[in-house]
Order: structure tokens, then sequence, then C-alpha cells
């Protein structure tokens, strides 16, 4: 309650400082602005790079290979996936892509003659073993079956095509729900019909909702040679790197002439896929950080100033019976008023700035608690720069009162 | 009187050292941050052919259907079909001109027991080197009549030569790529221009690297099926293998022209290309557009949003940091009021009293520029390490050099208006009383 006693005296003393005030007011509410909103979008980052493709990517593992080369040793697809296969602890192999890697857009249509577009969605294309192997669950219909998918050799561009799709994109572009059964069209000419639904499968993660639009399409592989990405899963993550290793061993073995360019985990592949995102994220905090201690840094000279400023006035309180507490609550208080006149200032600017950046840079609306979250650390910043000039404050004797300066 | 100021400024600063440093630092900080986000922005909106990006231009035109035209207020996308970009080449309108795309091959290697590799590449036009200035080594371009014939023939970097051949002169050599051979025709010297303007939106990286490994004739690289690396169709396909009939554009076009009246004639040309196409019903829409190198940069936003918001966030940051320096200055200022009396009333005006804390102020602009420029260096060094495209090209040249000085100067002079003129205005009468 003493404090609230002091508020009027610190006030009139502060409007004998107003252009003083009013810079330092100044600087942390633009302290605040860029600190929300920078908070925001690192905050953003982060969240992104965690949110999943929807595959068992713990488990699955990937050989990139660029074929064969040369005609005295060719191999087919068919051998390859037998021997993936064979290599202990995996599941499932195919011969196809993970999502984060080179997948494909494609645009999707309701009628053959392409006339209603329906939007551009991410198309997992592989050999027989592609569901299984990237591990996605089903939550309506049935997977794809190897004995329904068509042979690779019989493919005609008008002959109907057995797909999986995201739960996402079926309520796009079905929204009576009748997403299983239903037939679009790619560019091509085939139909391709929902035979199942996926929970989540991410092509990509941006952070846009038709990231989660894909579908899944097989094709029955036997003789044909191929390169490009073979994937495997195993049933033990921990065994995926040496499972991997081996797998990649058996693939060369099996065919001396095929040319692996590397394997890589879908967990280094996340790693690779968001190592940019989250470097430009940790060079915001580092800037972020300076900015903190800048302003911290402000504080405290323009306090120590103050200080130096006031030290027969503070010899007189002490003089007249002010305890050293008081002189330190004194020095709080004002600082306290100071930062959080600028913390009102500061959230006015906070959504001016973010305002700015949803048009710039399609960034979403700052939401409220991170204003409020921003004000407690200007509040804390504010209090621990001031206390060593108020400390030095209460120091102060009150002999110098009956000096004269 | 200079000198004097220069005097006073620096026992002043001497005077209140913690004061004086936590100016300097704060500033620094500020021009640190800038210097390293502006270095990092020009770098990449930097113009990537100096000598003649002026001349330079990017046709385009819309084969896209009439669903969700409306007309006038619909831009040409970016890439055109094979048809309407092997017209534009081959009515010889421009100066140079040259269509590209990109791809990448699989090279054998000249040595035993080496394995092969995947390079960049680019298919492209015989005019594609002089239109765009790349130095040759040994040999030259191939030619007009090796694109109408498809030749298989190559143009290989300085980089993929050095690899081969140990960096001999390998005209006349034959190398493997996808399973076929390729007589080399020429040898680039280094040549990687920043960004790869040439290879916007066709599907590549924009900046880094040494530059494409390889450069053959479009036609070889269609006859022999090596896709390209971006393909947008927007009709049905019924034969994919046929890229140069299908309804997908792919292909960028780059056309050479000298001077403002060859630009209109082009915009003409190009104008009624596109109407002659509606006529004939192979188009729906009239609409082109034909941007120069810069502002072609320009309208693909090459410089990546991070990198403005990292700029623009450095730039608040130095408005903070100026803040600050106003603050501690205003101190300093108002703790001197009687100094400043008696040197009024010893009869210094408003003026000199006012171009003394200028000059006081300028000398903490300098020392923070100079510790800005250490910052920045050590900024630079950071993101030199970041895992970006851009990341090796990030230094600091002479114009950022001196640029930084500015900065610092202009802040710090912004920085002392303030206090300098609350000096000036001290009332020397009550101050000399008060002693």
């Amino acid at each position: 309650m003493r404090i609230l006693f002091q508020i009027r005296p610190i006030l009139a003393a502060l409007r004998s400082h107003k252009t003083a005030v009013m810079l330092l007011m100044l600087e942390i509410a633009l302290t605040m602005a860029v600190l929300g909103n920078l908070v925001f979008v690192v905050y953003g980052t982060v969240q992104r790079s965690r949110v999943p493709t929807g595959v068992d990517e713990s488990r699955i593992g990937v050989i990139q290979s660029i074929g064969v080369i040369g005609t005295a040793n060719s191999g087919t697809i068919e051998n390859d996936l037998a021997v993936l296969q064979a290599v202990p602890d995996v599941v499932a192999a195919t011969y196809g892509g993970p999502p984060l890697w080179f997948t494909q857009r494609d645009s999707v249509f309701l009628d053959p003659s392409h006339g209603h577009k329906l939007g551009r969605v991410y198309e997992f294309q592989g050999s027989q073993g592609l569901s299984r192997t990237l591990g996605a669950r089903i939550v309506h219909g049935v997977d794809l079956d190897d004995n329904e998918i068509p042979a690779v050799t019989r493919y005609t561009p008008t002959m109907e095509i057995p797909v999986l799709m995201t739960k996402a994109l079926g309520q796009h572009l079905f929204p009576d729900g009748r997403a299983l059964g239903g037939v679009i069209y790619d560019s091509g000419n085939n139909p391709l019909r929902v035979v199942g639904i996926v929970d989540h499968l991410r092509g990509s993660i941006t952070g846009s909702p038709d990231d989660d639009w894909s579908i899944v399409t097989e094709f029955m592989y036997g003789h044909q040679d191929g390169g490009g990405g073979f994937m495997i899963r195993v049933r033990d993550a921990a065994q995926l790197p040496e499972a991997l290793r081996a797998a990649a061993a058996a693939l060369q073995k099996a065919n001396p002439g095929h040319v692996s360019n590397k394997t890589f985990t879908m967990a280094e592949l996340r790693a690779d896929y968001f190592k940019s995102d989250l470097a430009s994220g940790r060079m915001l905090v580092a800037i972020l950080l300076i900015l903190l201690v800048v302003t911290a840094l402000g504080v405290s000279g323009l306090a120590s100033f103050w200080v130096q400023q006031r030290r027969r006035q503070i010899g007189m309180r002490r003089a007249l019976g002010a305890t050293r507490r008081d002189i330190l609550r004194y020095f709080q208080a004002e600082n306290f008023l100071i930062v959080s006149g600028g913390v009102l200032l500061g959230a006015v600017f906070a959504y001016a700035l973010n305002l700015f950046l949803m048009r710039r840079f399609e960034l979403a609306h700052l939401p409220a608690h991170y204003l409020l979250a921003g004000a407690v650390v200007l509040w804390l910043l504010g209090q621990l720069a001031v206390l060593g000039p108020a400390l030095r404050a209460s120091a102060v004797p009150p002999v110098v009162a009956t000096r004269s300066v | 009187m200079f000198g004097y100021y220069l005097d006073l400024a620096l026992r002043s600063l001497k005077r209140n050292k913690v004061l004086t440093a936590l100016m300097v630092l704060s500033l620094a900080l500020g021009i640190g941050a800038c210097i390293t986000t502006t270095t990092v922005l020009r770098l990449l909106s930097g113009d990537p052919l100096p000598q003649k990006s002026d001349r330079l231009f990017y046709p385009q035109v819309d084969p896209n259907g009439k669903q969700g035209y409306i007309a006038g207020q619909t831009e040409p996308p970016s890439t055109m079909p094979y048809i309407d970009a092997m017209y534009l080449l081959h009515a010889r309108r421009a100066k140079r001109q040259a269509v590209v795309a990109l791809t990448s091959g699989k090279i054998a290697p000249q040595r035993a027991n080496e394995r092969p590799f995947y390079s960049d590449g680019v298919q492209t036009t015989a005019d594609f080197f002089g239109l765009f200035d790349a130095p040759f080594q040994y040999g030259g371009s191939w030619t007009a009549a090796d694109d109408e014939g498809g030749a298989q023939v190559i143009v290989i970097a300085g980089f993929l030569n050095q690899k081969l051949f140990g960096g001999a002169n390998s005209v006349g050599r034959t190398i493997r790529m996808n399973d076929h051979d390729f007589r080399i025709v020429g040898v680039l010297k280094p040549w990687s221009p920043q960004p790869r303007f040439y290879a916007l939106d066709l599907g590549g990286h924009d900046y880094g690297g040494d530059g494409d490994a390889m450069f053959l004739p479009l036609k070889t690289a269609i006859d022999l099926k090596m896709g390209p690396q971006d393909l947008e169709c927007y009709d049905t396909v019924t034969n994919m293998d046929d890229l140069a009939a299908a309804p997908c554009r792919w292909l960028g076009v780059w056309v050479e022209l000298p001077d403002q009246a060859a630009v209109a004639d082009y915009r003409m040309f190009l104008a009624n290309y596109a109407r002659e196409q509606v006529a004939q019903g192979r188009f729906s829409r009239d609409e082109t557009a034909m941007l120069d190198l810069v502002d072609w940069l320009r309208h693909e936003q090459v410089v990546p949003d991070d990198v403005r918001l990292q700029a623009g966030l450095a730039y608040g940051f130095l408005l903070i940091c100026v803040l600050n320096t106003v603050g501690l200055l205003l101190a300093k200022c108002l703790r001197r009021s009687r100094e400043i009396g008696v040197r009024r009333a010893l009869g210094a005006t408003r003026g000199a009293v006012f171009a003394q804390f200028m000059v006081e102020a300028a000398i903490v602009g300098l020392v923070g520029g100079v510790l800005g420029l250490g910052f920045a260096e050590l900024g630079l060094f950071g993101i030199r390490h970041q895992p970006a495209e851009y990341a090796s090209l990030a230094h600091l040249d002479v114009s950022m050099f001196l640029f930084t000085f500015v900065v610092a100067l202009l802040a710090s002079l912004v920085a002392g208006l303030l206090p300098a003129w609350r000096a000036c205005a001290v009332a020397p009468a009550p101050q000399l009383k008060a002693s």
C-alpha cells in the first residue's frame, strides 16, 4: 500500500523530465512491438517444424538410386524389392519417395473435361507396397491391394486407377462426405477411384491447409528397371540406421551396376527440410536478445543518471526519515510506471506492426496473450535494469543533504 | 573552432565513461545488425548482369484456357509452350534470342573406378552464351544448325571440365551423358550469375553454387527425352512423350533489344502474335508482358521473405538504438546545464553550443560505426554458416563499408539533434545563480 501513496510524488517528479520519460516509453513501446511479433514468427516456425507428415516417420529410410549403369547387369524393380524385403527387420519396401522429398503436385478435376479445377494435390506414386511402406493410417475404406492395382505394363491413359486420399482432401473435394468411392481426374485422362481414406499425408509442410491434400497411387512393377527412390520401413525405429545400411549394401550386392547416391532416414530428411527455416529463426532470436540487452542498458543508463542528479533530494528524504527501502521502492515504482506507459503504447504498436506483417508476409493475427507475455517480460527487464541504480540510490547517506553540492 | 569543440567533446565523453560506452555500444549493435541484414538484402536484390540488364527482356504470352479468365486482369504465366517459344526464336525479331529450360543428367566418369554422378544443366539454343555474356575458356557455342538438327553437342562449365579432364582443353572430346555420347564444343570460364535469373520459375535454385554444369541444345534434349525440371499443363495431355506438341508450358524466352525503338517494336510484335493466336483459336487470352531483367527479378520476388523481414527488423532495431542514444545524450547534456550557462555567459552563441554538442554526438557515431563494422563482420560470419543458398556470398564490400559510416553518422546526428537543441536553449542566468 505504501507504494500507492508514493505514486503522486513520482508522477510529479516525472513531469519535470517529460522528454526523457517520453523517450524511454517510446523505446519500450517499440521493443515490445518487435518482441511480440518476432516471438510469434519464430514460434510459428518451431511449431511448423513439429507438424507430422502422417507417415511412420521414425521407421522409414530412403535409398536414392540413379538406376543401373550399363545393360550388362540390369536389375528389375521386382528383384530389388525382394532383396530389400529380405533384409532383417524390414517390414515393407517400395519403389517410390517419401513426403518432403521431390513430391509431385498436380491439378485435380471432378469431370474429365477439366472444366472445374478443384485444386493442386500432392501425388505419391510408386510401386506395389508404397502405402504399406509409408504406414499412413487408413480411417475409412481399404488399403491398396496388390491384386487390384494396375500393372505398369498395361497402363493406358484412360484406365481407372484406385487411389488413397487424405481426409482433408476428401472433405475439400466432396463436401457432402462421400469421398469414399468417388472419382476424380488428374491432368491426365485417368479416372482415379477413391478406395481408402488416410488420416494425414502431408506432401510438404508450409503451414497451409492444402499441405494435407494428397493422393497415393500404386502400380505393379515387375521386370522394369528404375531409378529414383527406394523406401523401406523397419519394425523397430532403433534398428533403422543399421537396416538402412544393410539394405543399401544388399541392393548393391544383388545388382553391382546399381548406383546409389545416398541413403537417409525420414528423420534426417525432416531435419534437412526445416534447417534453413530454423536457422533463420535462430537469427531472429539473436537479434531479439541483443535488442532486449540494448533496451535494458538504456533504461539502466537513464536511471543511474537520474539517481546521480537527485542525490541531494535522496539525502534530504533520508534525513527526513525515509528508510533505504523507501528509496529503493521509489525508483522501482518509478520504473514500473514508465514501463507500464511504454507497454500500453507498445500494445498499440505491436498490433499496428502485426497488421503490416499480415499484409506483407501472410502472418496470422497476433494473439493477445503474446502482448501480455511481452508486457511481463518488459516489466521484469525494467526492474532488473533499475535494480543497480536503485540500490545505489538507497545507499546515499542522509548526510548528503547537509552538504552543498 | 572545430578543434576546440572536438577537445570539449572528448573531455565530456571521458568524464562519464560508462554512459559513453553505453551509447557507443548501443549504436554499434544497431548499426551492426543493419549492415549485416542490408548486405544480405543487397546481395539478393543485386543485378546479376549489370552491363546489359537493361537490354535483356523476358517476353510472356498466355496459353491458358478460358476458365478463370477476366480480360485485362489476368497476368500471363511465367513460361510458355514449345510452339510459341519456337515461333519467337525463329522470328529473329531481336538482336539475340534464346529459349531456356532446366534439366539434369547422369554423367559417366572418364576414368575407370569412378562413379557416375548427376549434374544440373540447361537446355537452350545457340544464342544463350552471347545473350548472357557467358565467357568461354575454350571453344564456343554450338550453331543454329546444331539447334535445328538436334546435334549431340554440349558446352560444359569450367568446374565440370576440371572434374572430368583435369582442366585441359577438352573441346572435340566426348562425354557420356544419360547413356548418350556428346561432343564438347565449348568450355566456360567460371560463370554463375547471382541470382540465377535465367532459371527463375523453371524449377531450380535461385542462388548459390558454381552455376550450371552443362548446356545442350533444346532439340537434342527433347529428342533424347530429357524432361525439363518443371512443367505445367493447361489442357488434357494425350501424349506426354511428345513435349513439343503437348499443351504444356515449360520454356522461358529471353531476348536482347538494343534500344527503346526495338523494345516498342518487339512489344507490338508480341501483342500481334497473341492476337493472331486468339483469332486462330489456339489462345483464349491476348495478354502479353515483357519485363526487363531487373523488373523481372522484382516481379518474381527473388528476395526471400525472411530476409526482408530480418532487414526490416534490423532497421526497427536501429531506431530503438537511436532512441536509446537520444535518451542517454539528453541525460548527459542536461547534467551539464551549469557548464553551458558559464559558456553562454562568457559569450558563446547558441549556435556554438549547438555545434559543440553535435560534434560530441558525431564522435559517438563514428566510434559506434567502427565498432558496428566489427559487429557486422561478426554477423556476416554467422550468416556464412547458415544453411541458406546464398550463405557463401555474404561479404562486406567497399560500398557497404562506406555505407556503414554514413548510417553511423546520420544516426548519431539525428540522435544528437534533440539534446543539442535542449542544450543551446539553456538560459544562462538561472544556471549561474544556482551555484
